[in-house]
């Protein structure tokens, strides 16, 4: 992992001791001195869950500070194993709730939960309850597999309603009631998240439909399962998007508007046209190899910290694996440094796998840059990917900023191999879009 | 008007075209601040209403409700 930036470390921080202050409300919220049992246990768990809720809707508000400051990818990790928590919690919640109200009535949980459920907010919780479970368990990996990203695109866009429904009743909560600025506070934490993501998911992107107009242009084959998408508009210098950055794209045609997918830039943008490489791997990314010219495209970025801003030593190794070529093709045109001592390893099984190739052959002729394309299976000593053999391609690896961006299983070899071999982590750069 | 055009013309509903003018950037950017800031007072409006108009007495306390001390 790399080392956490001011940003990260303050969220943190601030998540950290807002979590402590819930879950010590949760233990005081049922009067002093604290009687250890079922119904400190669901006040507990049920501050810590509603809170995490809150917090997972703000990590993922696509809030420029936080993609900037804390990264995508480390956003979206906090977030998935931020999210199964929360739900665990929310069942010990509900479990222990139910117990809690049984034992003191004397009655079966039965009975008990025919009580609970005929109260104020109950079935809406109930509801918020069951369909958060059933979005953890369509992200459980074995599911995940089973199912087209879109569905589970569209299945996890219920969750605003599931937190939504799940406020009235931590409103009203044993924690909170009696506590009007404590209410008022839980209240303004819930406005403001979903403020945040109606600024950020749904303003922003509209406005720069309305602003930038942008437009599918044409789509160019470029093998057999990679095209590339040109799409113009205007005012795009206003984006301030810089090479090795990605925006989420939503295609609006009838097919494919549904589900906004994360791709990198694939050249340099212009003040009037952007470019995108996609490899189809799913229905999803397949279907938009149809998309029309003319289409309207909702573009949600730049988010991304894979910029030549984040450099720092006088040499620079990019590292690209199949199409993770895309951001590493732009980052190669544009990092212009004294000697031009940049080096672009490119992996791939097979030849006809190494996309944007022409063009990545044009740039190094014209900027003196260094390619070296790795083409065949792994298990070929060639081939090798490790510190040891990018330190004989490049001579001192330490003394080089490395880029990176590959498919997950590659990635995670490189990147390994790298820390073990005393690689700084700051000097190490990459995306990831496995989420 | 080329074929592209019209395809476009056609495939695109009405609401979606985009139909007015771009203003000048800074106007852009602080009609953007201020809708920022109306959002966001909104959201604390909504929020201190909601927090005051809250319940007084928790529905799901057992407490509360029997009169017994927790279990």
């Amino acid at each position: 992992m790399r080392r956490l930036g001011h940003t990260a470390t303050g969220l943190l921080v601030v998540v950290y001791v807002g979590a402590v202050l819930a879950i010590l409300q949760g233990f005081a919220g049922g009067g002093l001195p604290i009687h250890f049992g079922a119904s400190v246990v669901a006040q507990v768990s049920g501050m810590a869950a509603g809170y995490g809720a809150a917090v997972m809707l703000i990590l993922m508000s696509r809030a420029p500070w936080l993609e900037r400051g804390v990264g995508a990818h480390r956003l979206s990790r906090w977030h998935a194993s931020g999210a199964p928590l929360i739900i665990l919690l929310t069942l010990m919640h509900a479990s222990a709730a139910l117990v809690a109200w049984a034992q003191a009535r004397s009655i079966d949980l039965l009975a008990a939960a025919d009580d609970v459920l005929s109260l104020p907010g109950l079935i809406t919780a109930l509801i918020g309850t069951v369909i958060l479970v059933l979005i953890g368990v369509a992200s459980l990996r074995v599911v995940r597999r089973r199912i087209s990203y879109e569905r589970w695109h569209l299945l996890h866009l219920f969750t605003y309603l599931a937190v939504g429904l799940g406020f009235a009743h931590q409103l009203a909560g044993p924690d909170l009631v009696g506590r009007t600025w404590l209410q008022i506070a839980w209240a303004l934490l819930y406005c403001y998240a979903f403020a945040l993501v109606l600024r950020w998911r749904v303003l922003q992107p509209a406005f720069q439909l309305w602003r930038h107009r942008l437009r599918v242009e044409d789509v160019r084959q470029e093998s057999r399962d990679v095209m590339s998408v040109l799409m113009s508009g205007q005012h795009l210098d206003e984006l301030r998007a810089e090479p090795g950055q990605f925006f989420r794209w939503r295609f609006l045609t009838r097919e494919t508007w549904r589900s906004a997918h994360p791709f990198s830039l694939s050249a340099p943008p212009t003040c009037n046209g952007l470019r995108i490489t996609i490899k189809a791997k799913g229905d999803g990314t397949r279907g938009l190899f149809d998309v029309p010219a003319g289409t309207l495209v909702f573009a949600e970025g730049p988010y991304g910290v894979l910029t030549r801003r984040r450099r720092r030593r006088p040499r620079v190794l990019l590292i690209a694996g199949g199409v993770g070529i895309t951001p590493m093709r732009s980052l190669f045109e544009v990092i212009d440094l004294p000697g031009k001592d940049v080096t672009l390893v490119y992996r791939a099984s097979r030849e006809q796998d190494l996309v944007l190739k022409h063009e990545i052959d044009d740039i190094a002729e014209r900027s003196g840059a260094r390619v070296v394309y790795l083409v065949g299976p792994s298990s070929d000593a060639a081939n090798d990917m490790s510190a040891r053999a990018l330190n004989r391609i490049v001579g001192d690896l330490s003394d080089h900023d490395v880029y990176l961006c590959a498919s997950p299983r590659l990635a995670s070899r490189v990147r390994d191999s790298l820390m073990d071999d005393g690689f700084p982590r700051h000097q190490l750069h990459e995306e990831r879009f496995s989420f | 008007m080329s074929d592209a055009a019209l395809d476009y013309r056609r495939r695109i509903p009405r609401i979606v075209r985009p139909s007015v003018t771009a203003s000048s950037p800074l106007l852009i950017r602080w009609t953007l601040r201020i809708v920022t800031v109306l959002l966001f007072g909104v959201a604390t409006a909504v929020g201190v209403n909601l927090g005051i108009g809250a319940p007084e007495i928790s529905p799901t306390s057992v407490v509360h409700h029997d009169g017994v001390a927790s279990p």
